[in-house]
């Protein structure tokens, strides 16, 4: 075997590789200082991950369309335009929720380097997992983020319910590897030894009835990761409980980068009708529960858990068509959707993160006239909401009409027709905080402490993202296009 | 020389479109304390808009059925998506309806809107690139943009500046029309699949040559295209949104509201249900127009009832859109042309009387009949107004409501007697509530002292109720001008029907 690490092999790893050491140089930057400065802002923390991010992604964008360098580390991963596109999405989100670190911890009283340095080791482990291309990467990458997320899960360590959720995640957490883990155990099984995606494709033990339990247990697994229904419960009670900013993070992130992979792997293994069942009634049962619940819900972060958990309903039928043989290039719309979650989501989360900071508070009601207090933020989070409803001019929109679409050419009417229904549904919660933004008039009680200008330029670019995708949203549809298509060969 | 205006190859559409956005865009900028500022740029941007619609009559070719001043781009070219305009005989008056209203509205909200000035002249603007953008759009995914992008701003102008139940009656307007617009979005991705198009001209050919639909599929993509737009119109018995949202919108919003986006509905059943699926609209030609007769009938029967006048009104809108719907569903160029001069009549005449019950609210604060009466001899110039808004919506021959009731109602008797009969039911049963109210409201003895003091119309509120009155009697004396745009684009378009 040649030792020798080529030039690609370097390239490849290099956006991980930066984001890793970012990490390191915000917790030695750290170190030293005295343990009660956690009030102040800390701006250099964020200056280092900015930076540190930003070289990240030129790193990337250097990369740009190039074509994919075929399997890397004997096998191990790839650097191709589709595993680019999810590093990028996971970099931009972590830059967003790196500039809103500061103003945000500094006024819990929590502000200290390794919140900065696990976003960023985090980010690395899930560019890794969006490139990974055998099974051993893909789980050491999940493994990798998943601690990095727990820790941030329950980063307010002083706050009871915060630690609750934290553990529950933990403990769910691990139990689903464990099923990815068996899944992937049963793979290695039947296929004669074959741990990278393209042997797998290769190999002849695709009809063995054990090689389809493993893909359905690894499917289990990143169930669990993506919050899909049964697999869901702890969102909501993690959501609730978690620091805003971490809940964003994990929101985003951690769904964009398991939807990657789980993409990845689905079009190089297929599936076959079962399967595709199962996926559809995943997708279903996501779409309706995640839905349905959210219409009750008082709390800004439940409201978006629950409606998390519905848009991995509509993420999931576009997997549906690929893990059918319907057509492959359906799963061209799940890099944009993700892109464009991740856009309006990140808006959403920097209004509810500019609402609870120093308050904690997060009702809906909290937001009552908001549009005469902080019109600028009424009308991010509007956007926000709107783009997430799918309504038109809006990023939201076209990334739902590339699944209804590919749901229509590819004959899956009733997933169609089920997702806009749901989606019916989801336009009553979603306005609802709409209406008390508008519709009421401030409350004297409640002052809004003035957001944080992290949290300002982040709403303000991811809703102008938002809009300017949902109007010219060509150069995106035509990348993800041909990220999915360099992937098929 | 002068050069021709054609030679200028204006997008005239594009302007008339985009201007408002732009000029919304343009007061986002504005101080939010300035309100003089704010009220007269919005005017000025809708009068611009208007002229661009004047410049564009001026190109518009009369001897030409096809789609004119026609512009296409190219946008999103990896779904498909085109930025394709144009008008023809169906949209052109409905777009100078639209552009012709909207100076009067931004003039009529000076004095009724005085919170939030900034937030409401911006939704006002979005709304009107909305509604013409709607008209002159032919590619269905870029019509869906206008269609939805309408919602947003009316449902704020409800929720924000409306009544005391305005966050229900908002909730209500918006949760009905997704319901509608949601599953017309779905059969216009089925449409999509089956003809390889989102272009509208391009998608009729091809469903009429190469790929047509089969009856199962017509029956579907009907039912679903014409839901949305029922909804719209509203069609009987889905009317229930309207006269909540009626009531509880600020004046502004009902006047935009009845005068133009309720065309939406039957512009959309003329434009795509009909042409589009054509043998099912045939099949499916008696219900549509039962359920027309009964909203006549339904509309003209609550509106008898009614105390509120605003609720009055609406429920009378129920029942005039009513003729326009069956006349869309009678393959005739008589009946067509009648329908759309009735949009156009209907929004003029409902228009200026939803502005006139603003003006008397802003100064008695109160819409209940019981609260008025006498009124005829303390604000004289008013009522003169009231009276020809009145009659003008009863159909009065002389007034524009006259022409399309006749033409309607004309092609009806021909073709289907029955139906005429009853639809004449709605003409009587309308001068028997309009005339009841008009009596109620206007005349009688004076019951309440504060009666006595109204003050009469004011030279603002004038200039902007004279110009309805000048197109009432032009439509109404010499409607000529208007049924020949109409006309040569509506032969074609009944050949293509019965073909």
């Amino acid at each position: 075997m040649e030792l020798i690490i080529s030039r690609a092999e370097i390239l490849a790893i290099l956006p991980a590789g930066i984001l890793f050491i970012t990490g390191l140089v915000q917790l030695f930057s750290d170190l030293g200082k005295s343990g009660d400065d956690t009030r102040s802002e800390k701006t250099h923390l964020a200056m280092i991950g900015g930076a540190g991010l930003l070289l990240a992604l030129a790193a990337l964008f250097v990369q740009g369309t190039a074509a994919s360098t075929g399997s890397l580390y004997a096998g191990a991963m790839t650097d191709d335009l589709f595993g680019r596109m999810g590093a990028g999405v996971v970099m931009m989100t972590a830059l967003f929720c790196t500039l809103m670190s500061g103003g945000y911890l500094a006024s819990s009283a929590n502000n200290r380097a390794e919140f900065y340095a696990l976003i960023c080791f985090c980010a690395g482990a899930m560019a890794l997992l969006c490139q990974a291309t055998n099974l051993i990467s893909v789980f050491v990458a999940i493994e990798t983020l998943s601690l990095a997320v727990y820790v941030l899960a329950g980063y307010f360590k002083e706050n009871r319910s915060a630690s609750e959720g934290a553990f529950k995640y933990f403990v769910l957490g691990a139990f689903s590897s464990g099923f990815l883990l068996l899944g992937m155990a049963f793979i290695y099984g039947t296929t004669g030894g074959s741990i990278s995606f393209s042997d797998i494709a290769a190999s002849n033990g695709q009809g063995d009835s054990l090689f389809s339990i493993g893909t359905l247990l690894i499917l289990i697994g990143f169930s669990f990761k993506i919050g899909a229904v049964p697999f869901h419960s702890w969102v909501p009670d993690v959501y609730q409980a978690s620091p805003t900013l971490a809940v964003g993070w994990m929101a985003v992130a951690v769904k964009a980068s398991s939807f990657f992979a789980l993409c990845r792997f689905l079009l190089f293994t297929g599936g076959g009708q079962e399967l595709a069942q199962i996926l559809a009634a995943i997708a279903v049962v996501s779409m309706l529960l995640g839905n349905l619940a959210a219409l009750n819900q008082r709390s800004l972060k439940r409201m978006m858990a629950y409606s998390g958990i519905a848009h991995t309903g509509y993420l999931l039928i576009p997997l549906v068509i690929v893990v059918s043989g319907e057509g492959a290039s359906a799963g061209a719309s799940i890099p944009f959707y993700l892109f464009a979650y991740a856009a309006t989501t990140l808006a959403a989360f920097g209004v509810i993160t500019a609402i609870s900071v120093g308050t904690d508070r997060d009702d809906v009601s909290d937001l009552d006239g908001l549009a005469r207090s902080r019109p600028f933020l009424a009308i991010g989070l509007t956007i926000a909401l709107i783009s997430l409803a799918g309504i038109p001019l809006t990023a939201g929109f076209i990334a739902k009409l590339m699944i209804l679409q590919g749901a229509v050419s590819s004959g899956f009417l009733t997933l169609a027709l089920i997702a806009i229904i749901t989606t019916l549904i989801s336009v009553y919660y979603y306005l609802r905080p709409v209406v008390a933004m508008w519709f009421r008039e401030p409350r004297s009680s409640f002052d809004l402490v003035p957001a944080p200008w992290g949290v300002i330029f982040t709403v303000a670019v991811c809703a102008i993202a938002t809009v300017s995708i949902g109007i010219f949203p060509g150069w995106l549809v035509n990348l993800s296009r041909l990220s999915v298509e360099t992937i098929l060969g | 020389m002068i050069p021709e205006l054609e030679s200028f190859n204006l997008p005239v559409l594009s302007l008339i479109t985009l201007t408002p956005a732009i000029g919304a865009i343009l007061l986002s900028l504005v101080d939010r304390n300035n309100k003089a500022l704010l009220r007269q740029a919005a005017l000025m941007i809708s009068f611009l808009t208007l002229l661009f619609s004047l410049l564009m009559i001026g190109n518009f070719d009369n001897a030409v059925g096809t789609m004119q001043l026609e512009e296409q781009h190219t946008w999103i070219e990896s779904l498909g998506i085109s930025y394709h305009l144009g008008v023809d005989g169906i949209s052109v008056l409905l777009v100078l309806l639209t552009s012709f209203s909207m100076p009067l509205v931004f003039l009529s909200t000076w004095s009724a809107i005085d919170d939030r000035v900034k937030e409401f002249q911006i939704a006002l603007l979005l709304l009107q690139t909305g509604m013409i953008g709607a008209f002159v759009a032919l590619d269905l995914i870029l019509f869906y943009f206008f269609y939805e992008a309408m919602l947003i701003p009316m449902y704020l102008i409800i929720g924000i500046w409306g009544g005391r139940e305005r966050i229900y009656a908002a909730l209500k307007f918006f949760i009905y029309t997704m319901v509608g617009s949601l599953l017309m979005f779905l059969a216009i991705l089925y449409l999509y699949q089956h003809t390889g198009t989102f272009d509208l001209p391009l998608m009729l050919e091809r469903i009429r040559s190469t790929h047509p639909l089969g009856p199962d599929q017509q029956f579907w993509l009907f039912s679903a295209f014409t839901l949305s737009f029922a909804i719209k119109v509203p069609l009987f018995p889905l009317h229930t949104w309207l006269p909540d949202a009626h009531v509880q919108a600020p004046t502004a919003g009902s006047v935009v509201l009845a005068g133009v986006l309720l065309k939406m509905g039957t512009y959309g059943l003329l434009r795509f249900s009909i042409p589009l699926f054509s043998d099912a609209a045939f099949d499916l030609q008696g219900v549509m127009c039962w359920l027309a007769i009964i909203g006549i009938i339904f509309g003209a029967c609550m509106a008898l009832v009614q105390n509120d006048i605003k609720k009055l009104i609406a429920y009378s809108s129920v029942s005039h859109l009513g003729f326009v719907v069956l006349a869309c569903f009678i393959p005739s160029v008589e009946a067509i042309t009648g329908g759309i001069l009735q949009m156009v009549n209907h929004g003029l005449s409902t228009g200026m009387l939803f502005l006139m019950i603003g003006i008397i609210y802003e100064r008695r604060h109160t819409r209940e009949l019981a609260d008025y009466g006498g009124l005829a001899k303390v604000i004289p110039m008013y009522t003169i107004f009231f009276l020809i808004a009145v009659l003008s919506s009863i159909g009065l021959p002389g007034l524009n409501g006259f022409v399309g009731e006749f033409l309607i109602l004309f092609a009806v008797f021909r073709d289907f007697p029955l139906w005429g009969v009853l639809a004449s039911t709605g003409v009587v049963l309308g001068a028997l509530y309009l005339l009841n109210m008009v009596k109620r409201f206007l005349f009688g003895p004076i019951v309440h002292e504060e009666n006595r003091t109204v003050a009469d119309l004011s030279v603002r509120e004038i200039i902007y109720l004279l110009p309805f009155v000048v197109m009432m009697f032009w439509l109404g004396l010499y409607p000529a001008p208007f049924i020949n745009m109409v006309k040569p684009t509506l032969v074609l378009y009944v050949e293509m029907l019965k073909s």
